[in-house]
């Protein structure tokens, strides 16, 4: 709990423990605790000056529920800085805290899930230029068209139980189709 | 300061109300001074309505004292006629927005800027939410109309030291500033600012949405001359309701004691929720709240009434030059009282100071519903 107001932090204490979740408070004015020191940050979002530093040290760890009093422009911009994973208006009520959890939860383990896909996508790009390296050189060495090619080493790396890429730079490698016996995977 | 001059007023419009025959009630006002401690407007605002049993609460200064009210005036279904000016984005059934919402002071400074002063402008600020959000306002007329904001600097609630920030002023001459510091930080800054200036033989043209007369006086003679302000009420308004309201004022205060918006703003409170009260036969707030719409008061600043769409009110902005003797001289009054916007969003940004060269090569975009976060 990164709050100040203690009626609210009384409310989010004790809901949180009913929901068996260990609780810890962190003053506002304090710089964050390291990244996996928490599952997931309530965050009162009028604590924190808009120009201050401190907020952006917020960002990169673990999902944010915002608890929101001040609606101008400039506060939510602010706020949507810190990608908040999940949001209360204040004044709070014991209603609503699990709901704003599970949402921020859910969207953390989308965002993972997300990234992850994305990462994985980047290497398949990056590796475009070696798999087009290994279709080339299959092409010369087999005598075969760019289709036939391509598909020679799909079907080998399926029968090797790896990727094309990883094929593709094992054929670079070795300069040709790699022995059928051997598994790279 | 502001509270003391906000309680003065208040007092002043319950005696008035209780000694007048054209109201057959009388108030009983129960007080109560916060301080300015945040938490403690919670304790207070619970206090008043448990134990006094109060159903209409005339105060609040701060937004963040408003938003600690809020709650127990929602939860117990109480009003509260809140009379300063302040960023807007709230709209809370059960609060009366007397002072100006930002469509009512921020934009027509900001337009008159656009228009006769500069396009380019340097903020200087205190370090909250009136100014994050009056700045956010203007720079979004200011670039749209094709100007730049030169520099925004913010110094912390009641910092007296301006030193660094004069010298940044002094050393860029930017076409104008425009002040959102309030208390001793804005007295300071202006101080120091005139003596610079006037040492360099300069003039940079300020400007304030929330200067007024009793704080001419704080500043001082000299120094608070030829600012700029934006606001609803001038002591200087010539309507017979206010030569009568200062005279009033005058013989109750003494006569070097000056009237300012946020009091008569209080004052404004009063009248409305008095004349309510009588329109609704009831102290009930649903009543009264509904007596209070449309019901037009032909107040000091004009005539004023609640818009029930918002429960903001309508107003008559104006613009006035600070001169020696600290009294404005107004140069510039809305033809009529200005409908509340407290989201701004009627604000049409293709109409305001566009440069001449970028007027021509974009089609207007018209107005922008919902203030979108950029």
């Amino acid at each position: 709990m990164v709050m100040k107001d203690e009626r609210e932090i009384a409310i989010v204490r004790r809901q949180l423990g009913r929901l068996g979740i260990t609780v810890s408070e962190h003053d506002p004015d304090d710089p964050p605790p390291p990244k996996d020191a928490a599952d997931v940050v309530v965050f009162d979002a009028d604590a924190i000056p808009i120009k201050s530093d401190l907020a952006a040290m917020w960002k990169t760890g673990a999902p944010i529920i915002a608890l929101i009093g001040t609606e101008t422009p400039s506060r939510l911009k602010w706020l949507l800085e810190l990608q908040p994973a999940s949001f209360l208006v204040k004044p709070l009520r014991s209603a609503g805290l699990y709901t704003a959890l599970v949402v921020a939860f859910d969207c953390a383990q989308r965002r993972a899930e997300e990234a992850n896909y994305v990462d994985r996508l980047e290497v398949r790009v990056r590796s475009r230029r070696v798999v087009f390296a290994a279709v080339l050189q299959v092409m010369n060495g087999h005598n075969l068209s760019e289709p036939d090619a391509f598909a020679l080493i799909r079907q080998t790396a399926m029968r090797h139980r790896t990727t094309i890429e990883r094929l593709s730079a094992d054929i670079i490698a070795l300069g040709g189709m790699p022995n059928r016996t051997t598994r790279s995977a | 300061m502001m509270a003391g001059e906000m309680r003065k007023s208040a007092l002043m419009a319950i005696d008035e109300i209780n000694v007048s025959a054209e109201f057959d009630f009388v108030f009983e006002p129960h007080l109560r001074d916060p301080g300015g401690v945040v938490a403690a407007y919670h304790t207070a605002c619970a206090d008043l309505i448990r134990e006094e049993q109060v159903d209409h609460i005339v105060g609040c200064y701060t937004s963040a004292s408003r938003k600690q009210v809020i709650p127990i005036v929602e939860r117990t279904e109480r009003l509260l006629w809140h009379p300063a000016r302040y960023e807007g984005f709230e709209s809370s059934d059960n609060v009366i927005y007397v002072g100006a919402a930002p469509n009512q002071h921020v934009v027509p400074l900001v337009r008159h800027m656009l228009d006769h002063i500069s396009h380019d402008v340097f903020c200087i600020g205190s370090n909250y939410v009136w100014t994050w959000e009056t700045n956010r306002v203007i720079r979004e007329i200011v670039t749209s109309a094709g100007g730049r904001i030169l520099a925004e600097r913010l110094l912390e609630l009641g910092e007296p030291a301006v030193d660094h920030i004069v010298k940044e002023v002094m050393d860029r001459r930017p076409p104008v500033v425009i002040n959102t510091l309030v208390g001793e930080s804005s007295y300071a800054f202006m101080r120091a600012l005139h003596q610079a200036t006037s040492r360099a033989g300069l003039t940079i043209p300020m400007l304030s949405c929330s200067l007024c007369e009793p704080e001419l006086k704080l500043i001082g003679s000299a120094a608070s001359v030829g600012c700029i302000t934006s606001s609803a009420y001038f002591e200087s308004i010539e309507r017979p309701e206010n030569v009568g309201f200062v005279a009033r004022w005058k013989a109750r205060h003494g006569a070097d004691s000056n009237p300012s918006v946020d009091g008569l703003s209080t004052y404004v409170c009063v009248m409305l929720l008095a004349r309510a009260i009588r329109r609704a036969g009831s102290a009930d707030v649903a009543a009264v709240r509904r007596a209070a719409a449309n019901h037009r008061y032909e107040s000091p600043q004009g005539p004023v009434w609640v818009d029930p769409e918002n429960n903001h009110c309508f107003l008559t902005p104006r613009l006035a030059r600070s001169v020696p003797g600290c009294q404005f001289r107004i140069f510039w009054e809305a033809n009529a009282p200005e409908r509340p916007d407290p989201y701004l969003s009627s604000l049409d940004l293709s109409t305001i100071g566009r440069r001449r060269e970028t007027s021509n090569d974009r089609v207007s975009t018209g107005s922008n519903h919902l203030r979108v976060v950029k």
